[in-house]
């Protein structure tokens, strides 16, 4: 229980931290750097929710491919990959958009129940069946989705297109 | 099993949509707002899986299997996105988003 607790503030730390230094810092490569942390340390909540499986595919598809494709996309459009760019200033309007999301939340979080609300997770094979059988339109048309991604990317990378 | 408060889970989900929010509307670099976009996704798919996982196996199987849709739509989106990013840097050179203007009349 008291770990639990020092896990969840360690990791909730993390990920607001590096979070802000993502979009904070200077070089993009970094930025990079610091969002496959921040990916990490989101993937690792997953499995404290005793939810391994998206634990799992967090770490697969965001830590790994993400990650990858946007260190890609960096080092193909930039000549030098650690020159400095410039910083843009902090806008009112976002740093005031943030603090009335919190403050709307830390309003509600009396009327949500808080607590004694043990955490069940959700079983792999339950997950399986209902993502195969209810779920299974859902999964189709992500893959229609990604098929329509894949042209349409395709086209806008096509050679010879002025 | 965890007996954390879910209310923590949403103030974090809560937190990274504002500062995802705060990237996109302040950054003018394309790979930035894509990042500051997914740090926003992650926020939503964060929410998912605390609900779930309070739910318990009945009902969370549904809000799970939502977020395993949610993973590869963003995924996806970063392909797409990419792709934008390469062609945008043929076309003018620079992926700052404020020098793509092409669609102006």
């Amino acid at each position: 229980m008291i770990f639990e607790e020092i896990a969840f503030a360690a990791l909730a730390a993390v990920t607001v931290v590096t979070a802000l230094l993502a979009l904070l810092v200077r070089e993009l490569v970094h930025t990079i750097l610091w969002v496959a942390v921040f990916f990490v340390s989101l993937s690792a909540l997953y499995f404290l929710l005793a939810s391994p499986f998206l634990g799992v595919l967090q770490l697969g598809v965001y830590a790994g491919a993400v990650t990858i494709l946007l260190l890609f996309g960096v080092m193909v459009t930039r000549k030098r990959i650690f020159s400095r760019e410039a910083a843009t200033g902090v806008g009112p309007v976002a740093v005031a958009l943030a603090f009335l999301t919190v403050i709307l939340v830390a309003s509600a979080s009396s009327v949500l129940p808080s607590g004694d609300l043990p955490v069940r997770g959700v079983d792999t094979y339950l997950l399986s069946s209902t993502l195969f059988s209810i779920g299974g339109a859902w999964l189709l048309l992500l893959g229609l989705t990604m098929l329509g991604a894949l042209a349409g990317a395709i086209y806008l990378v096509r050679e010879g297109r002025e | 099993m965890t007996e954390l408060p879910p209310v923590d889970f949403l103030a974090l989900s809560a937190i990274l949509l504002g500062i995802g929010l705060f990237g996109i509307l302040t950054r003018r670099n394309f790979i930035l707002l894509l990042i500051a976009i997914e740090i926003a996704m992650n926020a939503a798919i964060l929410n998912f899986v605390v609900f779930a996982s309070f739910a318990g196996a009945g009902v969370g199987a549904y809000g799970e299997s939502i977020a395993v849709v949610l993973i590869g739509l963003a995924a996806t989106e970063v392909a797409v996105g990419l792709a934008i990013v390469l062609a945008l840097n043929r076309l003018r050179g620079s992926i700052n988003v404020a020098e793509a203007t092409t669609l102006h009349s």
